[in-house]
């Protein structure tokens, strides 16, 4: 062919977009094609079964079950069709990243069909009906493609968010790719069918397919072929645990103790920073940085295989993968913020807390403060280390009845409602609330911490005799309703107690107060609270997905006003995950960063809804908070401060 | 090395006791026990020496943990065994009546365990220097006395001192009056009573527990328990006495006064 014929050939035919087709191949090109074939999937089988054995040799998940299918079917539409969680948390690169997908699934067919060609079949039918329809079809996809990929190329390569990381080269090359891939197909919509140029395009398209294939695996664009499935196969709820079965399971410690399902989100981390932007321990400058903890993991089942006997977290930081460390471990403060928009599906907190079960339950784990706390627990059975003598002082002195089985709930005050001095104010003038809304309640003679801060640092042993005494408590007082201020205590009773029994049903007080919201509202008398910045805890809101409940309380005391960052997307106060009792962060406190953002708002007072958080920001506001700092209330105290003066009061 | 730790379950410190009916004791009934502090430290010093015995290359030394009282008294040797000791030995008393540990004076007591830590011939005995409930600090220096072997009281860590003529010898802290402390080189066999505080406790983990219930617990029976040369008449509640004193003279008198007062008597200065 002559380099004149090929040019006529490549000038557009005509404008009815007809993909053209080569002329028939003869026997030879066949030949090339399937030797071709062979060999791109052969080189992707060689360079993927080393991880698909990682994966599958990997412990079996012994609480994985795939029902019910139905919420799986539909976080795989929502999640992985849809492209809800891409778009959702980063906007524009989030859409581009959709046209991409979309143009994917799109192309399928019609890639399937150009192989088949290759060998003289065209099941799609080019030349009529559906077939015509499909390849003008696709081709507005492969315009969307190409900019989607122009985009995501610039982003990546021209923009350079911080969060990404280093830039792999190799993600430049699969732009490249699939921007040529695109390239190439629109032009066969434009150029002379059965032409040199039509043959010659076929030929090109044809062999960036086959080299497409074989960089997958091995490189984070194997999130392709695996997040549909780890979307599919995650755990079912949020920071969800693993039981401990047998004797011999302790959590992560070695490389055998890591599960298949830990193994296949590891191999589909896609490297975008998500979780680390929103990280509270990475954006304040400590050891951990979630990404690389997953890609940790990732590193060291290529280096050591599945079922290793090496050890995760090595006593010399140095010895271990990168991203993994001790140190890394025991700096979450389990926000759940990464685990709550990972695009891919990978859990971020049973790996974290996995790490940190592994550490302790084998007394691996060294910490003067963590041990002082276990012991606090162990003895005096809160988490604040105090004589349980002071708790029933407390409750004598403010008339708590003691639940006898006659009143409608059972009033859980907690370690922080037990001892912290504002712990106790919450928990005070959340009663009156309680009475102003003539609501019977009654406090347990004797409480024990739910063990939360246990089970977050991974200490199974604690946790489990904390959680069974709690259990024994709740039925030998015949509690059937709870309510409480502590989102903790809320998701420690609700979800972490299962693995040992039954808990009564439990609610926050924000739940509760926002029931009664329209009575609250008759209520109130005096003055408006004027602005209020609500601050959405980690434990309420992406643990439990409590959002509007207590906008609706604050809204009865004063004028909502959001952060910039709220709901699903707020910032942790830095007390989560045992942190609150681990003594001095390195760094920047997470509490500062926050408590500068909630006064950013300008609002007159600052709502929080969680007895740590409102300990976290009342020592922020102190360093932090100038001259007039805001004050600071929980969502029960905006409520009671105005109800009228002789509401709620104690009887008698 | 072998190294026998002597505790003892006492009630916790959150506890509510009660005069038992007799008016002789505690009302063991709605109890919930622990293992006394003091013991509690004295097990950790014999699982830390162990550490450093195995360090300095003498050899797997063994920790044994010891326990006088009924049935109740094993928990608190599974957590020993738990935290660390290899295997435990339960001198099993009646829950009560004639020859309960309520029965039996600190004398006798302490002639339990010696029988018991005869028939195991250690290097080192340890314990805590008092217990919580009864707070007599006896136990352990009449232990030493018949087991004959030379003893130190208050010790705070233990360190191996380097052999002597008669073998392996130890260097002890003694914790003395006003923060001074003594350093005390003894030969073996000794037996030390152990002061709260030396050391950093550690914490009980899942694979301790788990580890524990396949180590030896093994049961000995107790000796008919001897006359008591001691006997307890009455156990009351303490008074609870409030005493106002007014401090008469010039204000620069009464600042004397009650800075001699806040420093010598009530110790807070």
């Amino acid at each position: 062919m002559t380099a004149a014929g090929m040019l006529a050939g490549m000038a557009p035919a005509s404008l009815d977009l007809r993909l053209a087709e080569p002329a028939g191949f003869g026997v030879g090109e066949r030949v090339l094609l399937a030797a071709l074939i062979l060999l791109s999937g052969g080189v992707f089988a060689w360079r993927a079964m080393p991880i698909a054995r990682n994966i599958w040799g990997s412990k079996k998940d012994s609480d994985l079950r795939l029902r019910p299918l139905g919420d799986r079917l539909w976080r795989f539409f929502w999640e992985v069709l849809c492209q809800a969680k891409v778009i959702r948390q980063r906007r524009l690169p989030g859409l581009a990243h959709a046209m991409v997908y979309w143009g994917f699934l799109a192309f399928v067919l019609v890639t399937l069909n150009h192989l088949a060609e290759g060998f003289g079949y065209d099941f799609l039918g080019y030349s009529g009906g559906f077939g015509a329809f499909y390849t003008g079809f696709a081709g507005v996809w492969a315009l969307l493609v190409a900019v989607g990929i122009a985009g995501l190329f610039v982003r990546r390569f021209v923009v350079r968010p911080a969060w990404l990381g280093n830039v792999s080269p190799e993600s430049g090359l699969i732009a490249l790719l699939i921007f040529a891939l695109m390239v190439t197909y629109l032009w066969m919509l434009v150029v002379k069918p059965q032409s040199e140029a039509a043959t010659c395009l076929w030929w090109v398209h044809t062999l960036l397919l086959l080299s497409f294939l074989p960089i997958i695996p091995g490189t984070k664009h194997l999130h392709l072929l695996l997040s549909p499935l780890t979307v599919f196969l995650k755990r079912p709820e949020f920071s969800q645990l693993p039981r401990l079965e047998g004797d011999e399971e302790f959590g992560l410690v070695a490389g055998k103790d890591l599960t298949r399902i830990i193994s296949l989100q590891a191999y589909s981390c896609v490297e975008c920073g998500r979780c680390t932007e929103h990280c509270p321990a990475a954006t304040t400058g400590k050891m951990l940085n979630p990404k690389e903890v997953v890609l940790g993991v990732k590193a060291f089942l290529n280096i050591h295989g599945p079922g290793s006997e090496q050890v995760l977290l090595p006593e010399d930081p140095a010895a271990g993968q990168r991203g993994l460390s001790m140190e890394a471990a025991f700096a979450c403060t389990t926000c759940g913020s990464c685990e709550y928009q990972c695009p891919v599906g990978v859990q971020h907190l049973p790996l974290l807390i996995g790490l940190r079960r592994g550490a302790v339950n084998t007394g691996a784990w060294e910490d003067r403060y963590g041990t002082k706390l276990f012991l606090a627990l162990e003895r005096q059975g809160n988490s604040l280390g105090m004589g349980s003598a002071e708790r029933d002082k407390f409750i004598a002195r403010q008339g708590f009845p003691i639940f006898d089985g006659s009143q409608e709930y059972c009033l859980w005050l907690g370690c922080m409602g037990s001892y912290d001095p504002k712990g106790r104010e919450i928990v005070v003038e959340f009663a009156r609330v309680m009475r102003a809304l003539g609501t019977s309640f009654g406090v347990l003679k004797k409480e024990s911490c739910t063990g939360d801060p246990a089970r977050r640092l991974g200490n199974d042993l604690l946790f489990g005799e904390l959680a069974e005494q709690g259990l024994k408590n709740f039925a030998a007082a015949g509690v059937k309703k709870i309510v409480t201020i502590c989102p903790h205590c809320v998701r420690t009773i609700a979800s972490d107690w299962r693995e040992y029994g039954v808990a009564p049903e439990i609610e926050h007080h924000s739940e509760f107060m926002a029931r009664h919201a329209a009575l609250l509202e008759s209520l109130m008398a005096g003055e408006s609270e004027g602005s209020i910045v609500y601050h959405d805890p980690c434990y309420l809101g992406r643990y439990r997905e409590v959002y509007d409940e207590p906008r609706a309380v604050v809204g009865v005391a004063g004028e909502l006003v959001e952060a910039e960052r709220h709901r699903e997307r707020s910032f942790c106060c830095g007390a989560g995950g045992g942190l609150a009792f681990l003594g001095e962060e390195t760094g920047d406190r997470v509490s500062h960063g926050r408590a500068r953002e909630l006064m950013e708002t300008g609002a007159k007072t600052i709502g929080t809804a969680c007895p740590f958080c409102n300990s976290m920001f009342r020592d922020a506001l102190g360093e932090v908070g100038g001259e007039a700092p805001p004050q600071l209330l929980d969502i029960a105290q905006l409520v009671a401060r105005r109800l009228p003066a002789d509401a709620g009061e104690t009887p008698g | 090395m072998k190294i026998v730790v002597a505790v003892k379950q006492v009630p916790e410190r959150e506890a509510v006791l009660r005069v038992s009916p007799d008016g002789r004791g505690v009302d063991e009934s709605d109890i919930a026990w622990t293992m006394n502090e003091p013991d509690a430290y004295a097990l950790e010093e014999a699982l830390q020496l162990k550490q450093r015995a195995a360090d300095a290359g003498l050899g797997e030394a063994e920790v044994v943990v010891l326990c006088a009282g009924p049935e109740r008294v094993q928990s608190t040797l599974r957590e020993a065994l738990a935290k660390g000791a290899d295997r435990a030995l339960h001198v099993l008393t009646p829950e009560s009546g004639e020859g309960s540990l309520a029965d039996r004076g600190s004398l006798d007591v302490a002639r339990l365990l010696a029988e018991a830590v005869k028939g195991e011939q250690p290097e080192l005995v340890l314990t805590g220097l008092q217990s919580d409930d009864l707070g007599a600090g006896q136990t352990g220096v009449v232990m030493a006395e018949l087991l004959g072997v030379p003893h130190a009281t208050l010790v705070l860590q233990v360190e191996l001192a380097g052999p002597g003529k008669d073998g392996q010898r130890i260097k002890v802290r003694r914790e003395l009056e006003d923060g001074w402390t003594q350093f005390v080189e003894m030969s073996l066999p000794a037996l030390l009573t152990i002061q709260s505080g030396g050391n950093r406790l550690r914490y009980a983990t899942l694979m301790g527990i788990k580890r524990a219930r396949q180590k030896e617990m093994r049961a000995l029976t107790a000796a008919a328990p001897s006359q008591r040369v001691d006997e307890v008449v009455k156990v009351s509640p303490p008074l609870r006495v409030k005493q106002t004193e007014m401090l008469a003279g010039s204000a620069d008198e009464v600042a004397a006064k009650l800075v001699e007062r806040l420093r010598f008597e009530v110790k807070v200065l």
